[in-house]
């Protein structure tokens, strides 16, 4: 199952002013579809508990209702512009929701299904994608892309790569609950997001094979505590440096290098505790940023515009909160990973990838924010990324990018 | 010489010498019935405690011999790997002792002696564990810092900065729990009359409500300098005592105080610190010593052997200290009948074998015997007539 946006970001200003407003018969017409869709997916449900496979025509009936609430929550959120048709028709919607065909599914886990799909709601939650229950991450990203549409007339792409994201698994949620496919939802943003992010100083290097020990992840939290403690002690000292790099940045208009080499090694360092805490890595980190599977580098400092470096924390703020969402969706995953690891030795691929995007997110936010780099944090999902000059660090256990999907 | 010089003057006592404990008839103060239930009710701690410590051992036999394969799973450097493994050590015998644990909880409700759940039991400590966790690390952290230095003689160096931690921890220890000033003005106004009696300046007393997770009777001494207070459990003051009996608790608890049986307790450590760090020095040599972190769970399985060890010693001094603070509390309330009443009261509410046998008392009782109480209670009776 697979989301792709062929879309070329412009948004009309008056549509995106009025959105929800326009948005109000999509809402009323997929309610009463709602109602259909429930009973259907009831009957579908003992349908594939029986013969393993889902009716055609409730198969039909359901694929298009699950493309037509994935349509109305793009329109509704800005990940796309067109006002969507009321059929569910992907060929004529720039955001089109590839659904498996009729397949055979399992009728163990169809028969739990209501139970398995409980850590999936979770994340949901946070990602909050969903056409009737939109918020969470999607929300705010939404809420941000309005101001940034209606002023510049575009939509920004790493919001709506965002949004793609969220809205993605949200429609897999669904599929799933649906009994259109006994796949479980994953959060790999690789699997939604085929479009790499623009090159950015802060990058992200992932070298994990997925594998964890039991032992560490079942007191995982306490392990980290040692390096809790040392990051609060460094915190202190970095917003005491940040201050200090804020008045020098403005005097000169850089960084000067001992600041910037302190708070980069801060940034990484807070990006592997991280990782270690939540399970997307799992050897217990160095104190000093020293290499780990889950890397942040920084470029060395550049020239920084003096009226945006006054302004960097308030400039700041719609990271900030895109920043605290993904902490959430840091703590499910951990929560979730958690079980699963105990269970499998083995943290799930999506959830090791969705985390390491937020990651990435924050790490980027922080550089931001302590000047570090004057670039915006790009909020693409992204899990790594092409540097300047050299290809992008292999991740083995990563399935290759497809440079020609369109997102 | 010097350190026995600091042993003898540690172990002075108010308790005069040569005190000689009359024989206690204890069939006519409590009923036979709940000494038998009380010898049954003590008697599996002992037990369990062999148990659980047999456990342990082997449990930190195996990490002393393969836990270095956890390194594997750090990329950390040297002192961060010594951590790392120092917390998985700690985590292995917080997994050993979680039947344990379960078991006394279940024994403890058969006697009525706690209505805590066992889920409850099982996740009420993790945030000692995990004070246990930063601790071992901050530990491991100096040792290995000094022994990278000092590969032979960090144990010198490392031994003051533990009595130092032990000092401080026994400073910050009266703040980690909640607690209420006391609300009973007889038993405040006894407060600052028993202070003045013992020579010092009165404390505070406070109350901890522990009805959570016990309900035995109980109160404490603790602190150092301005954090000097004394604790009473709220199940101490629920009136299964009389005002007598608490007082003379009160009278005890002070005598600690004035006594400074905590700094006494940190002296006594500071002794023991020195030889045991020499110890796990020498036994971590064949392993490269303790900048090594192959070293560490070694070293575990060292200060645990110690500490069984040592047992015997400790609960010596402990009771020793305990005896001295009951004589302090008689002859400040100068009422042997509310004291003798207290310690019988304490076999029938908190089932203290008032007579165990001597192995375990000699290993586990950090407390006179209640016989050996009520003794005394009787030989201050004799000498002050």
């Amino acid at each position: 199952m697979r989301i792709t946006v062929d879309d070329d970001l412009r948004r009309s200003r008056l549509t995106v002013f009025f959105r929800l407003l326009l948005a109000i018969p999509h809402l009323v017409w997929l309610a009463a579809w709602t109602v259909l869709a429930l009973v259907a997916a009831v009957l579908n449900w003992f349908a594939v508990l029986v013969t393993t496979r889902s009716p055609r025509p409730l198969h039909r009936f359901l694929t298009a209702y699950v493309r037509y609430s994935t349509h109305v929550a793009a329109f509704v959120g800005l990940a796309a512009n067109p006002f969507p048709g009321f059929v569910g028709d992907d060929a004529r919607y720039p955001v089109r929701l590839d659904l498996p065909e009729r397949e055979p599914q399992r009728r163990v886990l169809t028969f739990f299904k209501l139970a398995l799909v409980i850590p999936s709601l979770l994340l949901a939650g946070i990602f909050g994608g969903d056409a009737f229950s939109y918020g969470g991450i999607a929300g705010v990203a939404s809420f941000l892309a309005w101001f940034a549409a209606l002023a510049t007339g575009r939509m920004p792409g790493g919001l709506r790569n965002l949004l793609v994201w969220c809205i993605g698994y949200s429609a897999q949620l669904s599929a799933y609950l649906f009994s259109l496919t006994d796949r479980y939802p994953t959060s790999d943003p690789n699997q939604s997001v085929r479009e790499p992010p623009p090159e950015h100083p802060v990058r992200l290097q992932l070298d994990d094979d997925g594998r964890r020990s039991r032992l560490t992840v079942f007191f995982r939290v306490l392990l980290a505590i040692p390096h809790l403690v040392w990051l609060s002690f460094w915190g202190y000292a970095i917003w005491l440096a940040a201050f200090i790099g804020w008045i020098a940045a403005l005097a000169i208009g850089r960084l000067p290098d001992p600041l910037h080499r302190f708070s980069a090694a801060y940034v990484s360092y807070q990006g592997q505790v991280y990782a270690y805490l939540f399970l997307i890595a799992n050897p217990f980190p160095g104190f000093v940023a020293e290499p780990y599977p889950l890397f942040v580098t920084i470029d060395p400092p550049v020239r920084q515009s003096r009226l945006l470096t006054f302004f960097r924390l308030l400039l700041a703020l719609p990271a900030l909160l895109i920043a605290t969402l993904l902490t959430y969706v840091l703590i499910v995953i951990s929560f979730l990973g958690w079980f699963a690891s105990l269970a499998t030795g083995r943290m799930p691929l999506g959830l090791r990838n969705a985390g390491a995007a937020a990651i990435r997110y924050l790490s980027q936010t922080y550089a931001y924010v302590l000047l570090l780099t004057p670039r915006y944090p790009h909020s693409t999902p992204a899990v790594a990324e092409p540097v300047a000059g050299e290809p992008a660090r292999a991740e083995p256990h990563l399935p290759p990018a497809e440079p020609e999907a369109a997102v | 010489m010097l350190w026995v010089g600091a042993a003898y003057a540690l172990w002075g006592t108010r308790v005069p010498r040569g005190l000689d404990l009359p024989s206690i008839d204890l069939s006519g103060k409590i009923d036979q019935d709940v000494v038998a239930r009380s010898e049954r009710y003590e008697s599996f701690f002992g037990f369990e405690f062999i148990a659980s410590q047999l456990v342990l051992l082997a449990v930190l036999l195996a990490y002393a011999r393969w836990g270095i394969r956890f390194a594997r799973e750090s990329a950390a450097g040297r002192i961060g790997t010594g951590m790392l493994l120092g917390m998985i050590g700690l985590a292995l015998v917080w997994l050993s002792q979680v039947p344990f644990r379960l078991v006394e909880v279940w024994w403890d409700r058969r006697y009525d002696q706690t209505d805590s759940g066992y889920v409850e039991t099982l996740f009420a400590n993790w945030f000692q564990l995990g004070a246990e966790f930063l601790f071992i690390c901050f530990a491991l952290m100096v040792v290995m810092a000094i022994a990278g230095r000092f590969p032979r003689r960090w144990w010198l160096a490392a031994a003051p900065v533990f009595v130092a931690l032990g000092a401080l921890f026994s400073f910050i220890y009266p703040y980690l729990s909640t607690t209420e000033p006391l609300r009973r003005p007889e038993l405040q106004a006894a407060a600052r009359d028993y202070a003045k009696e013992q020579g010092m300046e009165p404390v505070p007393i406070v109350v901890e409500d522990v009805t959570d997770f016990t309900s035995a009777p109980n109160a404490y001494a603790a602190g150092l300098g301005p954090s000097k207070r004394v604790t009473f459990w709220n199940t101490m003051l629920d009136g299964r005592f009389g005002d007598d009996e608490v007082k003379v608790v009160l009278a005890h608890e002070l005598g600690h105080l004035s006594r400074h049986h905590i700094q006494e307790g940190i002296g006594w450590y500071a002794l023991f610190a020195w030889p045991g760090a020499w110890v796990i020095a020498l036994a971590t040599r064949r392993r490269g010593g303790m900048a090594n972190p192959a070293a560490v769970p070694l070293s575990l399985l060292v200060v645990v052997g110690l500490n069984l060890l040592s047992l015997p010693v400790y609960n010596a001094i402990s009771r020793h200290m305990e005896q001295e603070a009951d004589w302090v509390a008689l002859e400040t309330t100068r009422d042997p009948d509310a004291a003798a009443g207290l310690f019988t009261n304490f076999t029938v509410e908190s089932l203290d074998d008032p007579d165990p046998p001597a192995w375990s008392h000699v290993l586990f009782d950090s407390h006179p015997s209640v016989e050996e109480r009520i003794g005394m209670a009787e030989a201050w009776r004799g000498r002050s007539r």
